[in-house]
């Protein structure tokens, strides 16, 4: 477990001149390795473009866009059509939609990346220093309680007093104790090095709890909405993407004419009503298919924030792409499909995908959900069809520990585009729903709070290598601090430090990101292979722990088969995800008093909630959830299910 | 494996002549062949030669020895058993009492002398020579970005080939190079297929993944295949599967070999025996927990109570067990046989076997419920 730690230096000296600081971390000017994208990929395709003409279009040679017969030039780029193209006389017709999965998709097809066009709202908003922004946790502990599953949800949050406690410990203390958990097959190693580690852990903490945050990073954003980072999830088909998609369209991400192109496109690949959803689902896969394989991310601003649109799939296979995606979400739409058999599918048991997001997001920490029932013009905007689905669903999202007072429910259609951002015009729906519109809800949500004055934590979700960039990037969410130019910043795994030189938001540069904020980072000063999604992007003082041998507290989610000593899962953390294999299991906790109720159990089945231990194929980035909660929460998945959802209690 | 020739008694003393064939075979020799026993084989020896100038050459020369076995390697890497023990066979080199390390390798035969051939001993050897038992399967198990190649034998697993590539994200500025990451992934994975699958030696190839990678690589694979004329992949087109696991990682391949398509195949191997024998001990403890249960202690209570229906458990008991204790679980496997039960050997270098392994290497799907078992200390 390599780390690099550094002693002496308090961070919490008072700084009255930023500019020594400054100085102080832009001192490294190394050279930048850049990483050229490949092009040959995208020629070869452009070539083998041009040779094939569908019947009834022509594609253009410059942007392979599908012109229609008639054109003359290019609808999209204005190019003249090559005079040597032969022209059909029958129009292609829509095919049949193919099943997606047998679906066969022909190989001409290129994707051409859309760019949404830049809009600056310069609305009149409520600056929210972010660290005023405290919303009162307490508060929603306090209420009843309605079920089991939901006092355990709140009982792995409340989790965070406890392990606090465990840190302050005496080293001393903890070494011992650890000594005498150790099996003996796992000795040897002594406890030398244990000892060595608990201390660096401690001296982490102690100076962790000391760490005082830099003026800058409580400065006001003057003009800036504040980030609000929005999942949007559901069952497969319910249609997220095609929501996602007009709500960019309506409020001015996507063009007309761009919208027009998608139209198209889709139409001669028979998947004409997808078109909206084309906007997300960028890759030829996805599009053949009509179905998003990974979490697209798009932006658009309400009134009040600024929000990053994350489309999940919906699909079961993909669950582990939302999962990847999705975790860095602040509130949550889930999209439920109104049409008979839709909705009872998604709430299938073992196979629907509604209650599997819905208790993910929940574990993501998400605690206020719109629910988006959609396709409402599929049942005539039946009240009746609202109601029934608002109780089932309402009792189900109650037992995954969602309070009724943080659930709005919205009745909208994404196809006819009713009660989107404005009030619905069918009087069908307008007779009797008389709530918020799906965009007044999204800014009826509480501003979430942020952890802008601890030391920087930013998970890589993605990393860019592009010339375009210049060099390597990193794109994720700030979970914990600020960042700006010239800040010199520690990347985990690798333990390689780097400058940041330049700061994105939505594409537009920006100074200075905080907690919340959804950015790609460009990073000078570091070889670019050390960058990787996964990866942590952090405070020098302040490295993640990188293990493979991990204590969790988990809840058996109520579809799951039972895990016992030896089970092999997929672990998933923040935006990364390994092999794990369970190599202890604790305790048995008691659901409502988190007491331990049974030691060392031979095995852990549906609803139980335990302490485990896990060994990972490879080392990931984590800390304990008490220090760092978005590199503290954890997910097992085993058969295609996700079994388990839980927290780190200690890094071993 | 050959058996040239064999001369024992039932649970008495006696000798086996082989010839390991496949790599696999190793591995059945490994687990043969124990403390105690003695094996005869060829083997080369460096020895020291006064030479005609008065100086001390050394020579290498081919000799027979029989040694008393002190401890078994195997090298999975290689390939090679290594067996180490004293020289008891009189010769002009090697005195008796002298180690020695045989070196078993494919085709090179030896013979086995045992005290006690117990019915493990002679199940394994009957398993080793029939040749329907072997699985001979190729899995590519994959997910976007990570992809493992193995080869699936009689009782060996071996991972051949991983390879990993990070993909980035496919939206705004980076859908060329997610798509351009993709083909390059595809492209090694590509290599690795060809280099290690040999459709003369596997019945099957299997390409296996969750969503659509499957088909996206299969794809490839063929288009590729037409381009470059890759005769062994377009002549034994019809002998690549497609399978769908729920992720692209090692333990995955419990979905592939349970997978009907591939399950039809090599319904009568050791492996899909395994297979299916952990699915349904799985399979009971989440539907009727207390007609399942883990463990030394608890199998044997069940044993006890005549409960036990089928018992699984890894070669590594027995392999590395002390002659008392392996006595114990040969017992053991046995009554369970004579009360009417299945009992399973599993190889720990296949996966179910790596995952009983983990499970403590001993459970049993029980006959009647026994939930008093839950109160018994493990
Ligand atoms: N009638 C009707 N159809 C809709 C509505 N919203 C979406 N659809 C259709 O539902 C289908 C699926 O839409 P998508 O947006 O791809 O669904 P999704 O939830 O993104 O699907 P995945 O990402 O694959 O999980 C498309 O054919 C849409 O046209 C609606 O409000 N009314
Ligand atoms: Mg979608």
């Amino acid at each position: 477990m390599p780390r690099k730690v550094k002693y002496g230096v308090d961070f919490d000296i008072d700084e009255e001149d930023d500019d020594d600081v400054w100085t102080d971390y832009s001192d490294n000017e190394s050279n930048v390795e850049v990483e050229e994208i490949e092009n040959t990929f995208k020629a070869d395709d452009c070539t083998k473009a041009d040779d094939c003409t569908k019947a009834g279009i022509w594609r253009c040679s410059i942007c392979t866009f599908d012109n229609d017969e008639g054109i003359v030039a290019c609808d999209i780029c204005g190019v003249f059509r090559h005079p040597m193209v032969n022209i059909h006389s029958n129009g292609n017709k829509e095919a049949a939609v193919p099943n997606k999965f047998n679906a066969c998709p022909s190989d001409d097809f290129v994707s051409s990346s859309n760019h949404f066009s830049k809009v600056t709202l310069k609305d009149n908003f409520e600056e929210l220093s972010s660290s005023e922004v405290v919303r009162n946790k307490e508060k929603l502990n306090v209420k009843p309680k309605t079920s089991e599953l939901e006092s355990s949800f709140v009982q792995l949050e409340k989790d965070e007093q406890l392990s606090i406690c465990e840190n302050t410990r005496s080293s001393a203390v903890e070494a011992k104790s650890e000594n005498m958990m150790c099996s003996l097959d796992k000795q040897s190693v002594g406890a030398d090095s244990k000892c060595s580690t608990n201390q660096i852990k401690a001296e982490i903490a102690t100076r962790r709890s000391q760490y005082r945050p830099e003026k800058w990073m409580n400065g006001n954003q003057e003009g800036t909405l504040m980030q609000l980072n929005l999942a949007i999830v559901g069952h497969v088909d319910s249609g997220k993407s095609t929501l996602s998609g007009r709500l960019l369209n309506l409020l001015g991400r996507i063009s007309e004419k761009e919208m027009r192109k998608f139209e198209k496109e889709a139409k001669l690949k028979g998947k004409g009503s997808f078109a909206y959803a084309w906007a997300l689902d960028e890759s030829a896969e996805e599009r053949e298919r009509g179905i998003t394989m990974t979490v697209a991310v798009a932006y658009f601003s309400s009134k009040k924030y600024h929000v990053v649109v994350l489309d999940s799939p919906g699909h079961r296979d993909f669950v582990p792409n939302m999962i990847n995606g999705a975790n860095q979400a602040d509130a949550a739409i889930l999209v439920i499909d109104a049409s008979v058999g839709a909705f009872e599918a998604g709430m299938d048991g073992s196979r629907g995908q509604t209650r599997e997001h819905a208790q993910l997001i929940r574990s993501f920490g998400v605690d206020q959900v719109i629910v988006a029932i959609n396709k409402i013009d599929v049942v005539e905007y039946s009240k009746e069809r609202f109601d029934s689905i608002k109780g089932q669903l309402g009792a189900f999202l109650r037992g995954c520990g969602f309070k009724d007072s943080f659930l709005t429910w919205v009745p909208i259609s994404a196809m006819e585009n009713q009660n989107l951002v404005t009030a619905a015009s069918d009087v069908r729906l307008s007779s009797w729903y008389k709530g918020p519109f799906l965009l007044d809800a999204v800014d009826s949500l509480q501003p979430p709070i942020r952890d802008v004055s601890k030391p920087l934590i930013m998970p890589i979700c993605d990393v860019i290598k592009s010339r375009s960039v210049g060099q390597v990037a990193a794109n994720g969410k700030v979970e914990a601090g600020a960042l700006r130019c010239g800040l010199k910043v520690l990347v985990m795994p690798s333990g390689d430090s780097a400058t940041v030189r330049s700061l994105e938001r939505d594409s537009q540069p920006c100074d200075i990101a905080k907690a919340g904020d959804n950015v790609v980072v460009c990073l000078q000063g570091i070889d670019v292979s050390h960058v990787m999604a996964g990866g942590v992007l952090c405070h020098p003082d302040f490295p993640v722990a990188v293990a493979t041998h991990l204590e969790l507290k988990v809840l058996m989610l109520d579809v799951a088969a039972p895990v016992l000593v030896g089970s092999q899962m997929e672990f998933h953390i923040h935006h990364s995800q390994e092999a794990a294999t369970v190599v202890r299991i604790l305790s048995l906790l008691d659901s409502k008093t988190g007491k331990v109720s049974k030691k060392a159990p031979r095995c852990l089945t549906a609803k139980q909630s335990a302490l485990i231990e896990v060994m990972l194929d490879g080392a990931v980035c984590v800390e304990e959830f008490a220090n760092c909660r978005a590199l503290g929460r954890v997910f097992l998945r085993a058969y295609g299910k996700t079994a388990a959802v839980g927290i780190v209690t200690r890094v071993l | 494996m050959k058996i040239v020739w064999k001369r024992y008694d039932k649970n008495g003393p006696g000798s086996v002549k082989m010839i390991p064939e496949e790599t696999d075979d190793l591995w059945i020799a490994y687990n043969l062949v124990s403390r105690g026993d003695i094996v005869m084989a060829v083997t080369v020896r460096k020895v020291l030669r006064e030479g005609a100038s008065g100086g001390r050459d050394a020579e290498r020369v081919k000799l027979k020895l029989e040694i008393k076995i002190e401890s078994v390697d195997y090298d999975k890497e290689g390939s090679v058993l290594r067996l180490r023990g004293k020289n008891i066979l009189q010769n002009e080199h090697v005195k008796i009492g002298q180690f020695h390390t045989l070196e078993i390798e494919r085709h090179r035969p030896f013979v086995l002398r045992k005290d006690v051939w117990d019915s493990l001993a002679v199940d394994a050897l009957q398993q080793a020579a029939n040749p329907a038992a072997s699985a001979d399967l190729a899995v590519a198990v994959m997910q976007e970005g990570l992809a493992h190649i193995f080869l699936v034998g009689k009782s060996v697993t071996t991972t051949r080939s991983r390879i990993e590539a990070s993909i980035p994200r496919k939206h705004g500025p980076g859908i060329a190079g997610y798509e351009s990451a993709l083909n390059k992934f595809f492209e090694n994975v590509l290599q690795a297929f060809l280099k290690h699958v040999d459709f003369n030696v596997v019945r099957c190839a299997v390409i296996a993944s969750p969503g659509f990678t499957k088909d996206q690589f299969h794809k490839y694979l063929l288009l590729e295949a037409e381009r470059r004329q890759l005769r062994p992949i377009i002549e034994n087109k019809s002998r690549i599967l497609l399978v769908h696991t729920t992720s692209g990682y090692k333990h995955n391949l419990r979905e592939v070999l349970d997978a009907p398509t591939v399950m039809n195949l090599i319904k009568d191997t050791k492996a899909a025996q395994e297979v299916r024998a952990l699915k349904e001990f799985f399979d009971m403890l989440s539907n009727e927990p207390d007609r399942a249960c883990y463990g030394p202690r608890h199998v044997e209570v069940a044993h006890e109570r005549m409960a036990i229906q089928t018992l699984l458990i890894t070669d590594d008991l027995f392999r590395n067990a002390d002659i008392p204790t392996r006595k114990k679980y040969v017992d053991l496997v046995s009554s369970v046989k004579d009360l009417g039960g299945i009992a399973l050997i599993f190889s720990s270098m296949h996966v179910s076997g790596e995952q009983l392994t983990q499970l403590t290497g001993i459970a049993a799907i029980l006959r009647f419920p026994l939930p008093e078992l839950e109160d018994i200390e493990m």
